[in-house]
């Protein structure tokens, strides 16, 4: 209920859009330059768990959803930021916030090939060490 | 037959390997050492070094980080050794086929002795498969 409210309220205009899936699930989204303060705001300020992040590849570029939890309420935040860039997609990297983000930055990373800036160790996770530099695997070939 | 094949189908030491698997084949082999199946009765009995093994139990869909260490671990195993694939990933693999990060099936990786088809086979598939297998060796039909 509360916190619902503050980041209303911290957030105001920069909030593009809110919807609410169900009282528990909330999905909002904000410019792709104020990630780093609302993650900042969600996490540092209002003391959300932060659960997962997951990448996609839309029609006009790439989506990040930050998944945060509010454990006592039962309620789930996700915040979408959409980046629309194709060949070449940048983002502000949300680890030297909290360290819990630096494996799925780095898994966004060679998976579908964003570049998380300020990310302080943005190296190889899963795929194998011969794996091509320039491929993506979970990108659609166009 | 020689002697040592024949030492191969007394109480067969099994090395179990993931190469990639989701954990069902894994979860359905510790079945078979549980007090229902229990085949550690006819001497099989899972080892933690494959230095001391008989037989590769092999289950996953072979991706590209794994199939280097299946082959050094193929290496060490003291030969005549047998190679078991189980479940359709290692067979064919399965849902994993046009994955980017699986190559090539396990047959074309290694000599595989046994297929045991299943997503996950069943406990008795299994020591239907390996009594097959030891009737083989032997000679028997």
């Amino acid at each position: 209920m509360k916190i619902k409210e503050t980041i209303k309220e911290k957030l105001g205009k920069k909030i593009i859009s809110w919807e609410e899936k169900s009282s528990r699930r909330i999905y909002f989204s904000v410019d792709k330059s104020d990630v780093y303060e609302t993650v900042r705001l969600l996490f540092k300020d209002l003391g959300l768990r932060f659960s997962t992040a997951s990448g996609m590849q839309t029609p006009a570029g790439f989506e990040i959803l930050y998944h945060f939890s509010f454990d006592q309420a039962g309620e789930l935040y996700s915040l979408r930021v959409e980046i629309n860039d194709k060949e070449r997609p940048e983002i502000d990297a949300i680890t030297p916030l909290f360290p819990a983000a630096e494996w799925v930055e780095r898994e966004i990373w060679e998976m579908l090939g964003i570049n998380f800036k300020g990310h302080p160790n943005l190296k190889r996770l899963l795929l194998a060490d011969d794996w091509p530099d320039d491929k993506y695997p979970l990108r659609r070939s166009s | 037959m020689s002697s040592k094949i024949n030492a191969l189908t007394k109480s067969i030491w099994v090395f179990h390997v993931s190469a990639g698997s989701c954990n069902n084949c894994d979860i359905e082999i510790l079945d078979l050492f549980t007090p229902r199946h229990d085949v550690e009765r006819f001497g099989i009995q899972l080892v933690g070094s494959v230095r001391h093994a008989d037989a590769l139990l092999i289950t996953g869909a072979m991706n590209k980080k794994a199939v280097p260490r299946m082959k050094k671990i193929y290496e060490q195993a003291p030969k005549p050794c047998v190679v078991v694939a189980v479940g359709q990933c290692a067979l064919s693999r399965h849902m994993f086929r046009y994955s980017y990060n699986v190559d090539e099936p396990l047959d074309k990786i290694l000599p595989v002795d046994l297929y045991i088809p299943g997503c996950p086979p069943k406990p008795e598939a299994m020591i239907d498969g390996i009594v097959k297998l030891v009737n083989k060796l032997k000679g028997k039909k």
